[in-house]
């Protein structure tokens, strides 16, 4: 018996819960606040290659000075793709970054790394960045790969370079990479060129986005501004971020922090979208507050969530895909407080719908990258993304035929419908669940014991799909190359 | 004439920067020593709130309107100090090295040094060794005091000292280094003489070396 679905009017689903922290006209607010502090204040840009851009675009330029009228942004904001989609190694589509799709993973360039098998926090190693590729690669919530610490024990000015072989050999997962200049820029994506099959083929299926990072308020390095050039003129999807905390580098009101947020991303924007119409960018991300004790850019911080959720709004106001932060953490060691301000921090970028949502690997304000951490957050993801699934309602889900046949007082472990839907709930793989007995006799681990072992088995045992021999000696030319460049580099010095 | 120290110490606490002012300019007219305004009333005040900002009693935000209340007293007096040396802890050449434009944490430890008394020389970002040589020879500082934020530009520390060795001015100035990426160790390896995590204990470090 079907309760007949013919009799209604005006039905509404929610597939998923609804969330929003701000409203279509605050959004615009906000982005008209941006878009008034670019044409009055204007930003300061140390590169002259976009200096020249901004002029012959149309931007008024004084010195290092640059004011935007508002038609140019709005005509950069419009070109922008709604959409980008990324690739795995394969080149298959597997991050389909649009409305309201969610894909959580990493952050780059922790100057510490915290061993998962000694405990020991200490500078990071290009054996540490092959692990963090063999971990992104296992686990199944983990969306793409990011490097986990800056590799020290390589040249220095080539540690991007190095970072990003060690990811390409060791994960099929798109990657998000970050780097010093244009030379790196340039090794990078003809090390993705040559797995590709060509630049054109990475064109068309890009399985690398590249990322930089401005200096707010307002201000844009050289290297910053001309690697989103970069990546425009090189058509490969580009994240800027401008790395925004409340009180220090930006007003301490919410509000005025995510102008100076979208203000200083639309400098970006604008630079890209000169170069090259139609060039895929996605609106970075990084809005917390500045604890005004330690004077640390927090990465626990309830507002780093209300902030990135808040910008995400915008970011969908301005149909451009947003690059968010979540599972993070301002504690030094995998406690309690990992704990808290990870989950927080996952479930409020996934409710806010972020197309990209990094960092679920930063401890300590965000100076330590953690393998650990990324395996709990993992099993945190995976929870939030049940959440996210909702609750489906249909004659199906409603099961009032069931409700009748088990009648008053009985039980449904037994029922067809059971069995046909039992596995929807969420299963977990390191939170425990386990009756006090069962928890004793497995040696009584706490969740960060249970972390650990887990972390560690990955590691010991995962095997990454190996590259061709052929492509992965055309990667270590690239990268034998560089190193004679910087080499030649010193001693002309 | 004492009694207004405790009100001017206790208007640099609160920030009042108006009040102190007041203060300062009736103390004045009253014949204080303008010495004796700077380290019974203004310094003294600020003392309290290194202490306070130390234990978490009060925050970044505070201490800088602390500070900014005690420099709008020090502005009044510094023009009566004719012929006198300005009390300071030290003199202190602050700086992000070159190739690197990343300033709030090094402008941060230029403020809480200066409420704490220390003349602050600030030469912005992106300054080369042979700014902060220059820099040397002009303002004969205590203390330079080197900031970067990348893995690639705190290399440039490294240079800073070795010119300094190369000039013979190693030894005249103690050189402290810091910002996100900067530990003991790398201060240690470099040459430094000392390294800070935050600005506070900047602060403190510089009055240890200058002692």
């Amino acid at each position: 018996m079907t309760k007949s679905q013919y009799v209604r009017a005006n039905y509404q689903v929610n597939a998923t819960p609804q969330f929003h922290v701000l409203s279509e006209h605050q959004c615009e607010n906000i982005y008209y606040g941006a878009l008034e502090a670019l044409e009055r204040t204007g930003a300061e840009v140390h590169s002259r290659t976009a200096l020249e851009i901004f002029r012959q675009g149309g931007c008024r330029v004084d010195g290092n000075r640059v004011r935007f009228p508002t038609r140019l942004v709005e005509r950069a904001v419009s070109s922008t793709p709604s959409r980008v989609v990324i690739s795995d190694r394969h080149g298959h589509r597997s991050m389909f970054l649009e409305g309201s799709n969610v894909y959580y993973g990493p952050g780059p360039t922790n100057t510490y790394t915290l061993d998962p098998f000694t405990g020991e926090r200490r500078r990071p190693k290009k054996s540490d960045t092959v692990r963090a590729g063999i971990v992104c690669d296992a686990l199944p919530n983990i969306a793409y790969a990011m490097d986990n610490g800056t590799p020290m024990d390589v040249t220095p000015t080539l540690a991007d370079v190095h970072a990003f072989q060690a990811l390409l050999e060791n994960t099929v997962k798109p990657i998000i990479h970050w780097g010093f200049g244009i030379e790196q820029y340039q090794d990078i994506v003809e090390m993705a060129a040559a797995v590709a099959g060509g630049l054109a083929e990475l064109q068309r299926n890009p399985f690398i986005v590249l990322y930089s990072e401005s200096s707010p308020p307002l201000r844009h390095s050289e290297e910053a501004i001309d690697k989103a050039i970069f990546a425009a003129k090189t058509d490969i999807p580009v994240i800027y971020t401008p790395c925004t905390f409340a009180g220090g580098v930006a007003p301490a009101t919410m509000a005025g922090s995510l102008v100076i947020s979208v203000a200083d991303f639309l400098v970006g924007l604008v630079a890209g979208q000169l170069v090259r119409e139609g060039a895929s960018f996605i609106m970075g991300g990084l809005i917390s507050t500045m604890d005004m004790s330690s004077s640390i850019l927090s990465y626990g911080a309830t507002e780093l969530s209300l902030l990135s959720a808040g910008l995400t709004d915008v970011a969908r106001h301005m149909k451009i895909p947003m690059f968010s932060t979540g599972g993070c953490s301002d504690s030094k060691v995998i406690d309690v407080q990992t704990g808290i301000e990870a989950a927080f921090s996952i479930l409020i970028a996934g409710l806010s719908g972020a197309s990209i949502v990094h960092d679920c690997n930063y401890m300590e304000y965000g100076a330590t990258g953690s393998l650990e951490l990324m395996v709990m957050d993992d099993e945190i993801i995976g929870m939030v993304k049940r959440i996210l699934e909702g609750i489906e309602v249909d004659d199906e889900h409603l099961a009032v035929d069931v409700i009748d046949a088990v009648g008053p007082g009985g039980h449904f472990l037994g029922e067809m419908h059971t069995m046909a839907h039992f596995r929807d709930f969420w299963a977990p793989t390191l939170i425990n669940r386990l009756r006090y007995d069962g928890w004793k006799a497995e040696g009584s681990k706490t969740m960060g014991q249970r972390i650990r072992e887990k972390t560690q088995n990955i590691i010991n045992t995962h095997k990454p799909e190996k590259l061709p021999d052929e492509v992965l000696r055309q990667i270590q030319t690239v990268v034998d190359r560089a190193e004679a460049r910087e080499a030649a580099k010193k001693i002309s010095k | 004439m004492s009694k207004y120290f405790e009100d001017l110490a206790q208007s640099v606490i609160a920030g009042q920067q108006e009040r102190v002012k007041e203060l300062t300019r009736q103390a004045l007219d009253a014949g204080t020593d303008p010495v004796e305004i700077i380290n019974q009333g203004l310094i003294s005040g600020m003392n309290v709130v290194g202490a306070r900002f130390k234990v978490g009693q009060m925050f970044v935000p505070e201490v800088l309107m602390s500070a900014r209340a005690m420099n709008g007293g020090m502005e009044l007096v510094k023009p009566l100090l004719v012929g006198q040396e300005l009390p300071s802890a030290g003199k202190v050449v602050l700086g992000t090295v070159k190739g690197d434009l990343h300033d709030i944490g090094k402008n941060l430890v230029g403020m809480m040094l200066e409420s704490a008394g220390f003349t602050v020389v600030n030469l912005g970002v992106d300054a080369g060794p042979e700014k902060f040589l220059q820099a040397i020879k002009e303002h004969k500082p205590g203390v330079i005091g080197l900031s970067a934020l990348l893995t690639t530009t705190m290399l440039s520390m490294k240079d800073t000292i070795e010119v300094l060795k190369e000039e013979g001015l190693r030894t005249e100035v103690k050189v402290i280094v810091g910002g996100a990426p900067i530990s003991q160790d790398f201060a240690e390896e470099i040459g430094a003489d000392g390294f800070a995590p935050d600005a506070a204990s900047a602060t403190d470090l510089c009055k240890k070396l200058l002692a």
